[in-house]
């Protein structure tokens, strides 16, 4: 039951989403670019921390592969 | 009888308020999303390091929110009481969208703002997430209605005057609110937020990271703000070069100002000046360096239009300012008898009215009436010359933030370059830059908003309203004395902001970073109810 109430949510959103993007796209152009614009701009940062991370996760291997070991 | 004084001191009193607040404004505008974007890596990938990246730098926010609201509140007064014949005038219009602000956005921003704050552990980690961008939401859509209040003073679509009632009557809300000009500033004022909110995370972040502290911390905050920041840099320019070409085609006396352009050109000859002195009273250079045949292609984006230049502005104005004489004559006699053949006397130069009120300065008494045959060559060509704004100081502001607009680019796309190789700490001058670059998009801001509203002049409304028609009839003691007051009072109040940004900058985050802090935190699920099996969360003093 939680999960249809959670896809019916997430549909409304989508549709709100979808409506609001026809309309700015027809009467506000600009309006419509920052929508897009600014959810790209998050996405990019937020990426951007995900990719340090995994540099991080790499670079900590590389260094425990070549950490001479005991014998 | 309108006293020149007051107007002025009326004018630096709006304009000293205004700078004042767009100190404040950007960083609040930036970091909403900034924030954002850290607490998205925080629920999605669970670790700590992030959730206090979001609680350090929404302190910081925090900070600057509480005083950047302070200073925003006093201006929507000044409307009534330094601005009354405006608030008259367009109050109709205007008001909406300052209501609406006032009701959906601000209240919004607000509301959640708390939410943002003491909803720590006391909210799941995706409804405080779903919080954090509400708050963003909310304080750029404040910007937006303000910003379309603002469009319809640079270009007033979606009302008209009524002669009967003496104002501008409501005619179309979604012209209002899809105004081109209200769109494009939109974007590129809240653009130029971002590229605020992230050159202070990056600078910062640089700080600690020359002086080697917090530098796991530093290192994720400088990534994320110079991506930030490199976009948004981007994204600025594409939206001031659409605000120039608006400007070419409803404002053009700005444009000619901005550019310089004292003569019209044959087109595509119009000539780009880099640096110029002009001079306004000879309406000429003092010295200049220009490149030909740039201008024509870079405002109009063609080959074939001619720019406008102040020469030629200011003869087409010549013939409004009598049309515009006769409306107000024809208006005001319709005032007094409701005379249908004073209404249609009114209604065949209406288009041009303002230009009669901006006449009405150089009028006998300041009464268009006793205009004579003697007098109106001379009247007429004081009135068309102040449809010229200030060509130094719009020419200089406007090249100041399009130089700085540009610097920020290049600091973003190098610090993003070696921010993505791991390479930072290699290049220490490359930190001091970014370091020492905190202030300078405020500063951009600051020339922008001059920018806009100097090209605005003469009119506070363009074409229907001048400036000197607008302001409230105090006295000149009352005016220098609430002056004085508001630039003291606001000048504690940058005082405040830089103290307490200075203090919490300085100690840093060092209270957030556990040694673990980098790895996965469960405290909080993404949704449903928070956890309480960790109380770290309620150890710490986030105050």
């Amino acid at each position: 039951m939680t999960n249809i109430i959670r896809i019916l949510a997430l549909a409304g959103v989508l549709a709100l989403a979808l409506m609001l993007a026809v309309v700015a796209g027809d009467f506000g152009p600009w309006y419509f670019a920052w929508l897009v614009g600014t959810t790209m701009i998050v996405l990019i940062s937020t990426a951007g921390a995900v990719l340090f991370e995994t540099q991080h996760a790499s670079r900590d291997m590389i260094d425990e592969q070549s950490a001479p070991t005991e014998i | 009888m309108i006293n020149p004084t007051v107007v002025d001191l009326s004018r630096l009193q709006f304009a000293l308020t205004a700078l004042y607040h767009f100190l404040f404004v950007p960083l609040t505008l930036g970091m909403t999303f900034i924030l954002a974007a850290m607490e998205t890596v925080y629920v999605i990938t669970g670790k700590q390091i992030y959730k206090d990246m979001t609680q350090f730098w929404g302190k910081l926010f925090g900070i600057n929110f509480a005083i950047g609201v302070a200073t925003g509140l006093t201006m929507e007064f000044e409307f009534g009481t330094n601005w009354s014949m405006y608030s008259h005038f367009v109050g109709d219009v205007f008001g909406t969208p300052l209501a609406i602000e006032g009701l959906m956005a601000f209240f919004m921003e607000s509301t959640f703002v708390g939410l943002m704050f003491f909803g720590w552990g006391r909210l799941s980690r995706g409804a405080h997430l779903a919080v954090t961008f509400l708050v963003a939401l909310g304080s750029n859509l404040s910007a937006l209605w303000i910003l379309i209040a603002n469009g319809f003073m640079q270009d007033p679509v979606g009302a008209s005057f009524d002669p009967k009632t003496m104002r501008m009557q409501f005619r179309s809300f979604g012209a209002l609110v899809f105004s081109p000009d209200a769109q494009a500033k939109f974007v590129h004022t809240t653009l130029a937020g971002f590229v605020t909110g992230a050159m202070f995370v990056m600078g910062v972040s640089a700080y600690y990271l020359l002086r080697k502290q917090h530098r796991e911390f530093a290192a994720r905050s400088f990534r994320m703000a110079a991506l930030f920041g490199i976009i948004s840099s981007l994204a600025v320019v594409t939206l001031g070069d659409a605000l120039g070409r608006l400007d070419f085609l409803v404002q053009p006396t700005k444009l000619a100002a901005m550019e310089g352009i004292w003569h019209t050109s044959k087109p595509p000859y119009a000539p780009w000046k880099i640096f110029a002195i002009p001079d306004d009273k000879t309406q000429k250079d003092l010295f200049n360096v220009s490149i030909p045949y740039v201008l024509t292609p870079l405002v109009a984006h063609d080959f074939t239009s001619p720019i406008p230049g102040v020469d030629a502005l200011e003869h087409s104005a010549r013939a409004k300012v009598i049309k515009g004489i006769k409306a107000v004559v024809a208006l005001k006699a319709y005032g007094a008898t409701r005379n249908p053949a004073a209404l249609a006397a009114f209604r065949a130069n209406e288009s041009d009215m303002g230009y009669g009120f901006l006449a009405q300065r150089y009028a006998p008494d300041q009464d268009l009436s006793k205009i004579t045959v003697q007098n109106l060559p001379s009247i007429v060509q004081k009135a068309a010359r102040d449809t010229i704004p200030n060509v130094f100081v719009e020419f200089w502001s406007f090249r100041l933030m399009v130089l700085l607009g540009f610097v920020f680019v290049v600091v973003f796309a190098f610090c993003a370059y070696y921010s993505l190789r791991n390479e930072l700490e290699k290049h220490p001058l490359l930190l001091k830059a970014a370091a020492w670059a905190i202030p300078l998009p405020v500063l951009a801001c600051e020339f922008g908003w001059i920018t806009a509203e100097n090209g605005r002049q003469p009119w506070t409304v363009f074409g229907w309203l001048p400036t000197f028609q607008s302001a409230s009839s105090h006295d000149v003691g009352y005016m220098v004395f609430s002056l004085v007051g508001f630039a003291f009072l606001y000048s504690l109040f940058i005082a405040a902001e830089l103290y307490l940004m200075f203090k919490f900058a300085r100690l840093g985050p060092v209270q957030h970073i556990t040694p673990t802090s980098h790895a996965p935190a469960f405290v909080q699920p993404v949704f449903g109810q928070p956890g309480f099996t960790d109380k770290s969360w309620a150890n710490k003093s986030w105050q």
